[in-house]
Protein backbone atom coordinates (compact mmCIF):
# COMPACT_ATOMS: atom_id res chain seq x y z
CA UNK A 1 0.00 0.00 0.00
CA UNK A 2 2.94 2.07 0.02
CA UNK A 3 2.87 3.02 -3.55
CA UNK A 4 -0.33 1.54 -4.63
CA UNK A 5 -3.91 2.59 -5.41
CA UNK A 6 -5.07 -0.39 -3.69
CA UNK A 7 -7.14 0.64 -0.48
CA UNK A 8 -6.37 -2.81 1.08
CA UNK A 9 -5.09 -1.83 5.03
CA UNK A 10 -1.28 -2.64 5.38
CA UNK A 11 -1.45 -5.37 8.27
CA UNK A 12 2.48 -6.51 9.10
CA UNK A 13 2.95 -9.51 10.38
CA UNK A 14 3.13 -7.47 14.09
CA UNK A 15 0.92 -4.99 14.18
CA UNK A 16 -0.38 -4.58 17.59
CA UNK A 17 -3.19 -2.43 16.66
CA UNK A 18 -7.01 -3.80 15.70
CA UNK A 19 -6.71 -4.80 12.58
CA UNK A 20 -9.76 -4.32 9.95
CA UNK A 21 -9.41 -7.79 8.83
CA UNK A 22 -7.24 -10.99 10.38
CA UNK A 23 -3.53 -11.04 10.03
CA UNK A 24 -3.10 -13.73 7.34
CA UNK A 25 -0.58 -12.56 4.85
CA UNK A 26 2.78 -15.14 6.32
CA UNK A 27 3.09 -17.19 3.85
CA UNK A 28 4.64 -14.62 1.16
CA UNK A 29 7.51 -12.87 3.57
CA UNK A 30 8.23 -16.32 4.60
CA UNK A 31 8.89 -17.75 1.00
CA UNK A 32 11.36 -15.43 0.00
CA UNK A 33 14.98 -16.31 -0.22
CA UNK A 34 17.49 -13.67 1.23
CA UNK A 35 14.92 -12.75 3.97
CA UNK A 36 16.47 -9.27 5.91
CA UNK A 37 20.54 -10.30 4.33
CA UNK A 38 20.77 -6.92 2.84
CA UNK A 39 23.53 -6.83 -0.44
CA UNK A 40 27.13 -6.78 0.28
CA UNK A 41 27.06 -4.51 3.02
CA UNK A 42 27.59 -5.65 6.41
CA UNK A 43 26.26 -2.64 8.45
CA UNK A 44 23.10 -2.77 6.55
CA UNK A 45 21.72 -5.34 8.87
CA UNK A 46 22.35 -2.65 11.87
CA UNK A 47 20.68 0.28 10.06
CA UNK A 48 17.03 1.23 11.87
CA UNK A 49 15.29 1.71 8.96
CA UNK A 50 12.08 1.70 11.70
CA UNK A 51 13.88 4.78 13.07
CA UNK A 52 14.97 6.68 9.99
CA UNK A 53 11.56 6.35 8.26
CA UNK A 54 10.04 7.81 11.58
CA UNK A 55 12.29 10.61 11.94
CA UNK A 56 11.51 11.62 8.19
CA UNK A 57 7.98 10.95 8.54
CA UNK A 58 7.45 12.91 11.33
CA UNK A 59 9.32 15.98 9.13
CA UNK A 60 7.54 15.36 6.12
CA UNK A 61 3.91 15.16 8.09
CA UNK A 62 4.92 18.74 9.69
CA UNK A 63 5.30 20.59 6.71
CA UNK A 64 2.20 18.99 4.68
CA UNK A 65 0.35 20.30 7.73
CA UNK A 66 1.98 24.03 6.57
CA UNK A 67 1.55 23.51 3.07
CA UNK A 68 -2.08 22.96 2.81
CA UNK A 69 -3.87 25.61 5.18
CA UNK A 70 -7.67 25.90 5.21
CA UNK A 71 -8.77 28.62 3.63
CA UNK A 72 -11.87 30.09 2.16
CA UNK A 73 -13.84 27.97 0.89
CA UNK A 74 -13.11 25.46 3.74
CA UNK A 75 -14.37 22.17 2.70
CA UNK A 76 -11.79 21.55 -0.11
CA UNK A 77 -8.98 22.46 1.82
CA UNK A 78 -10.83 19.83 4.07
CA UNK A 79 -11.18 17.06 1.34
CA UNK A 80 -7.14 17.95 0.98
CA UNK A 81 -6.16 17.64 4.33
CA UNK A 82 -8.56 14.80 5.10
CA UNK A 83 -6.19 12.76 2.37
CA UNK A 84 -3.04 14.08 2.54
CA UNK A 85 -2.41 14.28 6.39
CA UNK A 86 -4.48 10.50 6.92
CA UNK A 87 -2.82 8.97 9.88
CA UNK A 88 -2.30 5.73 8.23
CA UNK A 89 0.03 7.26 5.30
CA UNK A 90 2.94 5.39 5.49
CA UNK A 91 4.69 8.48 3.63
CA UNK A 92 6.72 5.64 1.37
CA UNK A 93 6.87 8.18 -1.96
CA UNK A 94 8.88 10.99 0.29
CA UNK A 95 10.99 9.00 2.07
CA UNK A 96 12.30 7.48 -0.63
CA UNK A 97 12.36 10.94 -2.84
CA UNK A 98 14.40 11.90 0.55
CA UNK A 99 16.44 8.73 0.50
CA UNK A 100 17.37 8.61 -3.33
CA UNK A 101 18.64 12.64 -2.32
CA UNK A 102 20.50 12.02 0.14
CA UNK A 103 22.74 8.77 -1.69
CA UNK A 104 24.41 11.43 -3.80
CA UNK A 105 25.11 13.99 -1.17
CA UNK A 106 22.47 15.96 -1.63
CA UNK A 107 20.93 18.17 1.14
CA UNK A 108 17.55 17.10 2.10
CA UNK A 109 16.47 20.39 2.65
CA UNK A 110 16.45 20.52 -1.60
CA UNK A 111 14.03 17.55 -0.97
CA UNK A 112 11.56 17.89 1.42
CA UNK A 113 9.28 20.20 -1.07
CA UNK A 114 9.45 17.73 -3.62
CA UNK A 115 9.12 14.81 -1.19
CA UNK A 116 5.29 16.61 0.19
CA UNK A 117 4.59 17.30 -3.64
CA UNK A 118 4.94 13.60 -4.63
CA UNK A 119 2.55 12.61 -1.43
CA UNK A 120 0.21 15.09 -2.75
CA UNK A 121 0.11 13.45 -5.87
CA UNK A 122 0.44 10.18 -4.36
CA UNK A 123 -2.83 11.36 -2.41
CA UNK A 124 -4.55 12.89 -5.66
CA UNK A 125 -4.34 9.64 -7.64
CA UNK A 126 -6.14 8.01 -4.12
CA UNK A 127 -8.82 9.99 -3.91
CA UNK A 128 -10.17 9.66 -7.68
CA UNK A 129 -9.27 5.85 -7.56
CA UNK A 130 -11.46 5.44 -4.93
CA UNK A 131 -14.18 7.17 -6.35
CA UNK A 132 -17.76 5.58 -6.73
CA UNK A 133 -16.96 5.38 -10.49
CA UNK A 134 -13.61 3.83 -10.28
CA UNK A 135 -12.86 1.33 -7.82
CA UNK A 136 -15.35 2.17 -5.86
CA UNK A 137 -13.58 1.66 -2.41
CA UNK A 138 -15.68 3.03 0.07
CA UNK A 139 -12.40 2.60 2.73
CA UNK A 140 -9.22 3.96 2.54
CA UNK A 141 -6.16 3.31 5.19
CA UNK A 142 -8.72 1.58 7.56
CA UNK A 143 -11.11 4.84 7.87
CA UNK A 144 -13.85 6.07 5.33
CA UNK A 145 -12.43 7.70 1.76
CA UNK A 146 -12.67 10.96 0.54
CA UNK A 147 -15.55 10.96 -1.18
CA UNK A 148 -17.86 8.98 1.71
CA UNK A 149 -17.07 12.30 3.96
CA UNK A 150 -16.96 14.75 1.48
CA UNK A 151 -19.15 13.54 -1.44
CA UNK A 152 -17.64 12.81 -5.10
CA UNK A 153 -17.57 15.88 -5.88
CA UNK A 154 -15.10 18.01 -3.69
CA UNK A 155 -13.33 14.24 -3.75
CA UNK A 156 -13.00 14.72 -7.36
CA UNK A 157 -12.47 18.66 -6.94
CA UNK A 158 -9.83 18.01 -4.44
CA UNK A 159 -7.76 15.53 -5.92
CA UNK A 160 -7.47 18.32 -8.84
CA UNK A 161 -6.46 20.99 -6.67
CA UNK A 162 -3.71 18.84 -4.80
CA UNK A 163 -1.80 18.30 -8.65
CA UNK A 164 -1.05 21.76 -9.29
CA UNK A 165 -0.54 23.14 -5.58
CA UNK A 166 2.24 20.18 -5.49
CA UNK A 167 3.88 21.83 -8.39
CA UNK A 168 3.42 25.07 -6.52
CA UNK A 169 4.92 23.76 -3.82
CA UNK A 170 8.59 22.50 -5.22
CA UNK A 171 8.87 26.33 -6.89
CA UNK A 172 8.16 28.00 -3.99
CA UNK A 173 9.66 25.93 -1.34
CA UNK A 174 12.85 24.72 -3.13
CA UNK A 175 15.24 26.80 -1.93
CA UNK A 176 17.30 28.16 -5.64
CA UNK A 177 20.53 28.11 -4.02
CA UNK A 178 20.49 24.40 -3.53
CA UNK A 179 18.71 23.63 -6.80
CA UNK A 180 18.87 24.73 -9.72
CA UNK A 181 15.42 25.68 -11.93
CA UNK A 182 16.85 23.66 -14.58
CA UNK A 183 16.41 20.84 -12.19
CA UNK A 184 13.51 22.49 -10.96
CA UNK A 185 11.82 21.73 -14.43
CA UNK A 186 13.04 18.63 -14.67
CA UNK A 187 11.33 17.37 -11.60
CA UNK A 188 8.37 18.63 -12.57
CA UNK A 189 8.29 17.20 -15.76
CA UNK A 190 8.78 13.91 -14.13
CA UNK A 191 5.84 14.02 -12.23
CA UNK A 192 3.95 15.59 -14.63
CA UNK A 193 5.03 12.08 -17.02
CA UNK A 194 4.21 9.97 -13.84
CA UNK A 195 1.04 10.84 -13.46
CA UNK A 196 -0.35 11.01 -17.28
CA UNK A 197 -1.49 9.04 -20.01
CA UNK A 198 1.67 6.82 -19.91
CA UNK A 199 1.79 6.40 -16.53
CA UNK A 200 -0.57 6.49 -13.48
CA UNK A 201 -3.23 6.95 -15.87
CA UNK A 202 -2.72 4.57 -17.98
CA UNK A 203 -2.24 1.97 -15.38
CA UNK A 204 -5.62 3.06 -13.98
CA UNK A 205 -7.47 2.73 -17.42
CA UNK A 206 -6.13 -0.82 -17.98
CA UNK A 207 -6.98 -1.99 -14.70
CA UNK A 208 -10.69 -0.70 -15.02
CA UNK A 209 -10.69 -1.53 -18.97
CA UNK A 210 -8.78 -4.29 -19.17
CA UNK A 211 -6.89 -5.03 -22.70
CA UNK A 212 -4.42 -6.43 -24.82
CA UNK A 213 -1.38 -6.01 -21.75
CA UNK A 214 0.49 -8.22 -19.73
CA UNK A 215 -0.65 -8.75 -16.08
CA UNK A 216 2.51 -6.27 -15.09
CA UNK A 217 1.54 -3.73 -17.52
CA UNK A 218 -1.33 -2.58 -14.11
CA UNK A 219 1.68 -3.31 -11.82
CA UNK A 220 4.22 -1.01 -13.32
CA UNK A 221 1.74 1.76 -13.98
CA UNK A 222 0.02 1.79 -10.93
CA UNK A 223 2.39 0.80 -8.73
CA UNK A 224 5.57 1.24 -9.76
CA UNK A 225 5.43 4.80 -11.22
CA UNK A 226 5.09 6.31 -8.36
CA UNK A 227 7.87 4.97 -6.49
CA UNK A 228 10.01 5.12 -9.78
CA UNK A 229 9.14 8.80 -9.92
CA UNK A 230 9.95 9.56 -6.38
CA UNK A 231 13.73 7.78 -6.25
CA UNK A 232 14.10 10.20 -9.80
CA UNK A 233 13.05 13.02 -8.33
CA UNK A 234 15.08 12.53 -5.67
CA UNK A 235 18.24 11.70 -7.77
CA UNK A 236 17.56 14.88 -9.79
CA UNK A 237 17.59 17.15 -6.31
CA UNK A 238 20.52 15.36 -5.53
CA UNK A 239 22.81 15.99 -8.34
CA UNK A 240 22.89 12.34 -9.99
CA UNK A 241 24.01 11.97 -13.63
CA UNK A 242 21.52 10.54 -16.17
CA UNK A 243 23.14 6.66 -16.26
CA UNK A 244 22.30 6.92 -12.18
CA UNK A 245 19.20 8.21 -12.78
CA UNK A 246 18.09 5.40 -14.64
CA UNK A 247 19.44 3.41 -12.56
CA UNK A 248 17.13 4.65 -9.89
CA UNK A 249 14.40 4.61 -12.37
CA UNK A 250 15.02 0.78 -12.42
CA UNK A 251 15.32 0.19 -9.01
CA UNK A 252 12.36 2.63 -8.17
CA UNK A 253 9.53 0.90 -10.55
CA UNK A 254 10.82 -2.68 -9.30
CA UNK A 255 10.50 -1.47 -5.48
CA UNK A 256 7.28 -0.13 -6.08
CA UNK A 257 5.59 -3.46 -7.98
CA UNK A 258 7.34 -5.77 -5.43
CA UNK A 259 5.73 -4.11 -2.98
CA UNK A 260 2.41 -4.41 -4.17
CA UNK A 261 2.72 -7.89 -5.19
CA UNK A 262 3.40 -9.16 -1.85
CA UNK A 263 0.57 -7.05 -0.47
CA UNK A 264 -1.46 -8.92 -2.79
CA UNK A 265 -4.23 -11.16 -1.85
CA UNK A 266 -3.43 -14.06 -4.09
CA UNK A 267 -0.25 -16.22 -2.97
CA UNK A 268 0.31 -18.38 -6.21
CA UNK A 269 3.73 -18.93 -6.77
CA UNK A 270 3.33 -17.13 -9.29
CA UNK A 271 3.12 -14.16 -7.57
CA UNK A 272 5.52 -15.80 -5.36
CA UNK A 273 8.19 -15.97 -8.17
CA UNK A 274 7.88 -12.85 -9.37
CA UNK A 275 8.05 -11.30 -5.87
CA UNK A 276 11.78 -12.89 -5.99
CA UNK A 277 12.77 -11.92 -9.13
CA UNK A 278 11.39 -8.19 -8.29
CA UNK A 279 13.50 -8.19 -5.55
CA UNK A 280 16.63 -9.18 -6.86
CA UNK A 281 16.18 -6.67 -9.41
CA UNK A 282 15.95 -4.08 -6.68
CA UNK A 283 18.67 -5.39 -5.23
CA UNK A 284 20.96 -5.70 -8.81
CA UNK A 285 20.47 -2.53 -9.60
CA UNK A 286 21.53 -1.26 -6.25
CA UNK A 287 25.17 -2.84 -7.06
CA UNK A 288 26.57 -0.16 -8.82
CA UNK A 289 26.16 1.67 -5.48
CA UNK A 290 27.40 -0.60 -3.56
CA UNK A 291 30.39 -1.15 -5.53
CA UNK A 292 32.15 1.82 -5.56
CA UNK A 293 32.54 2.82 -1.45
CA UNK A 294 34.45 5.91 -2.84
CA UNK A 295 31.79 7.59 -4.64
CA UNK A 296 28.51 6.44 -2.23
CA UNK A 297 29.15 5.96 0.88
CA UNK A 298 27.58 3.01 2.47
CA UNK A 299 25.48 4.14 4.88
CA UNK A 300 23.64 6.20 2.29
CA UNK A 301 22.96 3.36 0.02
CA UNK A 302 21.74 1.34 3.10
CA UNK A 303 18.35 2.74 2.99
CA UNK A 304 17.32 2.29 -0.16
CA UNK A 305 18.10 -1.68 0.36
CA UNK A 306 16.39 -1.90 3.91
CA UNK A 307 13.41 -0.67 1.29
CA UNK A 308 13.52 -3.62 -0.77
CA UNK A 309 13.93 -5.61 2.60
CA UNK A 310 10.70 -3.89 3.80
CA UNK A 311 8.34 -4.28 0.45
CA UNK A 312 9.49 -8.11 0.76
CA UNK A 313 9.59 -9.00 4.13
CA UNK A 314 7.65 -6.33 6.37
CA UNK A 315 9.35 -6.92 9.43
CA UNK A 316 8.28 -4.04 11.64
CA UNK A 317 5.79 -1.66 12.07
CA UNK A 318 5.81 1.52 10.82
CA UNK A 319 5.36 3.98 13.25
CA UNK A 320 1.69 5.99 12.91
CA UNK B 1 -20.94 18.12 -10.63
CA UNK B 2 -22.91 19.88 -13.11
CA UNK B 3 -24.81 16.71 -14.75
CA UNK B 4 -24.89 17.93 -18.32
CA UNK B 5 -25.65 16.05 -20.69
CA UNK B 6 -24.12 17.91 -23.88
CA UNK B 7 -21.36 20.32 -24.20
CA UNK B 8 -20.74 22.46 -27.36
CA UNK B 9 -23.42 20.91 -28.83
CA UNK B 10 -22.71 17.03 -28.59
CA UNK B 11 -23.13 14.58 -25.73
CA UNK B 12 -20.94 15.26 -23.16
CA UNK B 13 -17.36 13.02 -21.86
CA UNK B 14 -18.68 11.00 -19.84
CA UNK B 15 -21.95 10.31 -21.53
CA UNK B 16 -19.94 9.10 -24.15
CA UNK B 17 -16.89 7.15 -22.51
CA UNK B 18 -18.28 6.49 -18.57
CA UNK B 19 -17.39 8.74 -16.00
CA UNK B 20 -14.45 6.23 -14.89
CA UNK B 21 -13.25 7.41 -17.96
CA UNK B 22 -14.01 10.90 -18.00
CA UNK B 23 -12.25 11.83 -14.87
CA UNK B 24 -9.37 9.86 -15.50
CA UNK B 25 -9.08 12.14 -18.93
CA UNK B 26 -8.89 15.13 -17.53
CA UNK B 27 -6.29 13.86 -14.92
CA UNK B 28 -4.39 12.68 -17.48
CA UNK B 29 -4.81 16.26 -19.48
CA UNK B 30 -4.27 18.39 -16.75
CA UNK B 31 -0.68 16.29 -16.70
CA UNK B 32 0.74 16.23 -20.21
CA UNK B 33 -0.21 20.24 -19.65
CA UNK B 34 2.43 20.39 -17.54
CA UNK B 35 4.74 17.64 -19.36
CA UNK B 36 4.05 19.30 -22.57
CA UNK B 37 5.23 23.15 -21.05
CA UNK B 38 8.13 21.69 -19.79
CA UNK B 39 9.13 19.69 -22.69
CA UNK B 40 13.34 20.11 -22.88
CA UNK B 41 12.97 20.93 -26.47
CA UNK B 42 11.89 24.20 -26.21
CA UNK B 43 14.69 24.84 -23.37
CA UNK B 44 16.82 26.74 -25.83
CA UNK B 45 13.96 29.30 -26.51
CA UNK B 46 12.60 30.07 -23.23
CA UNK B 47 14.89 30.37 -19.75
CA UNK B 48 13.96 27.70 -17.15
CA UNK B 49 13.61 30.57 -14.88
CA UNK B 50 10.51 31.81 -17.22
CA UNK B 51 9.14 28.49 -17.89
CA UNK B 52 8.75 27.78 -14.30
CA UNK B 53 6.76 31.14 -13.62
CA UNK B 54 4.80 30.15 -16.86
CA UNK B 55 4.22 26.78 -15.45
CA UNK B 56 3.33 28.14 -11.22
CA UNK B 57 0.63 30.49 -13.46
CA UNK B 58 -0.93 27.89 -14.93
CA UNK B 59 -1.15 25.70 -11.36
CA UNK B 60 -2.37 28.99 -9.76
CA UNK B 61 -5.29 29.45 -12.12
CA UNK B 62 -6.56 25.99 -11.83
CA UNK B 63 -6.14 25.36 -8.26
CA UNK B 64 -8.10 26.14 -5.25
CA UNK B 65 -6.91 29.88 -5.75
CA UNK B 66 -8.63 29.60 -9.57
CA UNK B 67 -11.09 26.84 -11.51
CA UNK B 68 -11.32 24.71 -8.42
CA UNK B 69 -12.05 26.81 -5.96
CA UNK B 70 -14.60 28.51 -8.38
CA UNK B 71 -16.05 25.54 -8.76
CA UNK B 72 -16.66 24.32 -5.10
CA UNK B 73 -18.46 27.94 -4.48
CA UNK B 74 -20.58 27.06 -7.76
CA UNK B 75 -21.65 24.27 -6.41
CA UNK B 76 -22.98 25.35 -3.07
CA UNK B 77 -24.57 27.90 -4.65
CA UNK B 78 -27.38 25.86 -6.13
CA UNK B 79 -30.44 27.47 -4.41
CA UNK B 80 -29.31 30.33 -3.00
CA UNK B 81 -31.94 33.22 -3.06
CA UNK B 82 -29.94 36.50 -4.76
CA UNK B 83 -31.52 38.37 -1.95
CA UNK B 84 -29.16 36.81 0.63
CA UNK B 85 -26.10 36.85 -1.51
CA UNK B 86 -23.72 39.68 -2.31
CA UNK B 87 -22.25 40.64 -5.35
CA UNK B 88 -18.49 40.04 -3.88
CA UNK B 89 -20.33 36.62 -3.88
CA UNK B 90 -21.21 35.70 -7.78
CA UNK B 91 -17.76 37.50 -8.57
CA UNK B 92 -15.72 35.11 -6.64
CA UNK B 93 -17.36 32.57 -8.75
CA UNK B 94 -16.75 34.01 -12.08
CA UNK B 95 -13.18 35.68 -11.29
CA UNK B 96 -12.32 32.21 -10.13
CA UNK B 97 -14.09 29.47 -12.52
CA UNK B 98 -13.59 31.88 -15.69
CA UNK B 99 -11.48 34.60 -15.12
CA UNK B 100 -8.53 33.05 -14.01
CA UNK B 101 -8.02 30.65 -16.78
CA UNK B 102 -8.26 33.96 -19.37
CA UNK B 103 -5.93 35.47 -16.83
CA UNK B 104 -3.22 33.00 -16.34
CA UNK B 105 -2.76 32.24 -20.30
CA UNK B 106 -2.05 36.39 -20.91
CA UNK B 107 -0.14 36.09 -18.11
CA UNK B 108 1.92 33.09 -19.48
CA UNK B 109 2.11 34.47 -22.99
CA UNK B 110 3.71 37.28 -21.38
CA UNK B 111 6.20 36.02 -19.43
CA UNK B 112 7.58 33.54 -22.28
CA UNK B 113 7.46 36.86 -24.19
CA UNK B 114 9.95 38.75 -22.02
CA UNK B 115 7.46 41.29 -21.22
CA UNK B 116 8.66 43.61 -17.92
CA UNK B 117 6.70 43.39 -14.68
CA UNK B 118 4.26 45.84 -15.51
CA UNK B 119 3.11 45.18 -18.89
CA UNK B 120 2.52 41.86 -17.16
CA UNK B 121 0.10 42.92 -14.67
CA UNK B 122 -1.59 45.22 -17.56
CA UNK B 123 -2.18 41.76 -18.95
CA UNK B 124 -3.08 40.26 -16.40
CA UNK B 125 -5.64 43.12 -15.69
CA UNK B 126 -6.98 43.26 -19.10
CA UNK B 127 -7.67 39.85 -19.05
CA UNK B 128 -9.62 39.73 -16.01
CA UNK B 129 -11.87 42.45 -16.79
CA UNK B 130 -12.74 40.56 -20.38
CA UNK B 131 -13.25 37.11 -18.89
CA UNK B 132 -15.69 39.04 -16.28
CA UNK B 133 -17.38 40.97 -19.00
CA UNK B 134 -17.62 37.28 -20.61
CA UNK B 135 -19.76 36.48 -17.43
CA UNK B 136 -21.78 39.51 -16.88
CA UNK B 137 -22.49 40.57 -21.07
CA UNK B 138 -23.97 36.67 -20.70
CA UNK B 139 -25.94 36.92 -17.82
CA UNK B 140 -27.95 40.04 -19.30
CA UNK B 141 -27.80 38.33 -22.96
CA UNK B 142 -29.87 35.62 -21.13
CA UNK B 143 -32.38 37.62 -19.73
CA UNK B 144 -32.92 40.14 -22.93
CA UNK B 145 -32.91 37.26 -25.04
CA UNK B 146 -35.96 35.78 -22.86
CA UNK B 147 -37.82 38.82 -23.40
CA UNK B 148 -37.41 38.83 -26.73
CA UNK B 149 -38.84 35.75 -27.60
CA UNK B 150 -41.34 35.34 -24.59
CA UNK B 151 -42.13 39.07 -25.05
CA UNK B 152 -42.44 39.25 -21.09
CA UNK B 153 -39.21 39.81 -19.19
CA UNK B 154 -37.79 36.74 -17.62
CA UNK B 155 -40.54 34.80 -15.36
CA UNK B 156 -37.99 32.46 -13.22
CA UNK B 157 -38.16 31.63 -9.82
CA UNK B 158 -35.63 33.49 -7.77
CA UNK B 159 -35.02 30.69 -5.69
CA UNK B 160 -33.83 27.74 -7.99
CA UNK B 161 -31.30 28.24 -10.66
CA UNK B 162 -28.30 29.99 -11.17
CA UNK B 163 -26.63 33.28 -9.87
CA UNK B 164 -26.71 35.71 -12.41
CA UNK B 165 -25.69 39.86 -12.12
CA UNK B 166 -29.09 40.95 -13.65
CA UNK B 167 -30.71 38.67 -10.86
CA UNK B 168 -28.23 40.32 -8.20
CA UNK B 169 -27.97 44.29 -9.30
CA UNK B 170 -30.41 44.24 -11.81
CA UNK B 171 -30.31 44.58 -15.86
CA UNK B 172 -29.37 48.37 -16.30
CA UNK B 173 -26.94 48.02 -13.46
CA UNK B 174 -25.39 44.99 -14.87
CA UNK B 175 -25.21 46.44 -18.05
CA UNK B 176 -23.49 49.39 -16.49
CA UNK B 177 -20.92 47.25 -15.49
CA UNK B 178 -20.18 45.23 -18.52
CA UNK B 179 -19.44 49.04 -19.70
CA UNK B 180 -17.19 49.71 -16.79
CA UNK B 181 -15.21 46.61 -17.07
CA UNK B 182 -14.98 47.28 -20.29
CA UNK B 183 -13.26 50.53 -20.62
CA UNK B 184 -10.89 49.15 -17.68
CA UNK B 185 -9.50 46.24 -19.89
CA UNK B 186 -9.16 49.34 -22.61
CA UNK B 187 -7.24 51.13 -20.58
CA UNK B 188 -5.08 48.76 -19.94
CA UNK B 189 -3.95 48.38 -23.49
CA UNK B 190 -2.28 52.21 -22.89
CA UNK B 191 1.35 52.01 -23.82
CA UNK B 192 1.52 48.25 -25.72
CA UNK B 193 2.57 49.04 -29.70
CA UNK B 194 -1.25 49.28 -30.88
CA UNK B 195 -0.37 47.60 -33.80
CA UNK B 196 0.32 44.35 -31.74
CA UNK B 197 -1.99 44.98 -29.38
CA UNK B 198 -5.17 44.66 -32.65
CA UNK B 199 -6.04 40.93 -31.39
CA UNK B 200 -6.29 41.28 -27.78
CA UNK B 201 -8.46 44.23 -28.80
CA UNK B 202 -10.61 42.47 -30.90
CA UNK B 203 -10.77 39.50 -28.90
CA UNK B 204 -12.31 41.80 -25.97
CA UNK B 205 -14.96 43.60 -28.32
CA UNK B 206 -15.88 40.02 -30.01
CA UNK B 207 -16.45 38.83 -26.31
CA UNK B 208 -18.41 41.63 -25.12
CA UNK B 209 -20.19 42.57 -28.99
CA UNK B 210 -21.72 39.23 -29.23
CA UNK B 211 -25.37 40.67 -28.86
CA UNK B 212 -23.93 41.35 -32.63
Amino acid sequence: MLFSASATPLVPSLCLLAAEKPVNRRPMMMRLSGGGAIGSSSSSSNFDLKTYWGTLMTEINQKLDEAIPVKYPAGIYESMRYSVLAQGAKRAPPVMCVAACELFGGDRLAAFPTACALEMVHAASLIHDDLPCMDDDPVRRGKPSNHTVYGSDIAILAGDALFPLAFQHIVSHTPPDLVPRATILRVIAEIARTVGSTGMAAGQFVDLEGGPFPPSFVQEKKFGAMAECSAVCGGLLGGATDHELETLRRYGRAVGMLYQVVDDEKKTDGAIQMAQELKDKAKKELQVFDDDDDKYSEELVVPLHTFVDYAAHRHFLLPL
Amino acid sequence: MDNADLRRGKPTNHKVFGEDMAVLAGDALFALAFEHMTALSIALVVSPERKIRAVIELAKAIGTKGLVGGQVIDLCSEGLDPNDVGLEHLEFIHLHKTAALLEAVAVVGAILGGRTEEEIEKLRKYARCTGLMFQVVDDVLDVTKSTDELGTSAGKDVIAGKLTYPRLIGLERSRELAEKLSKEADEQHIGFDPNKAVPLVALASYITGRHN
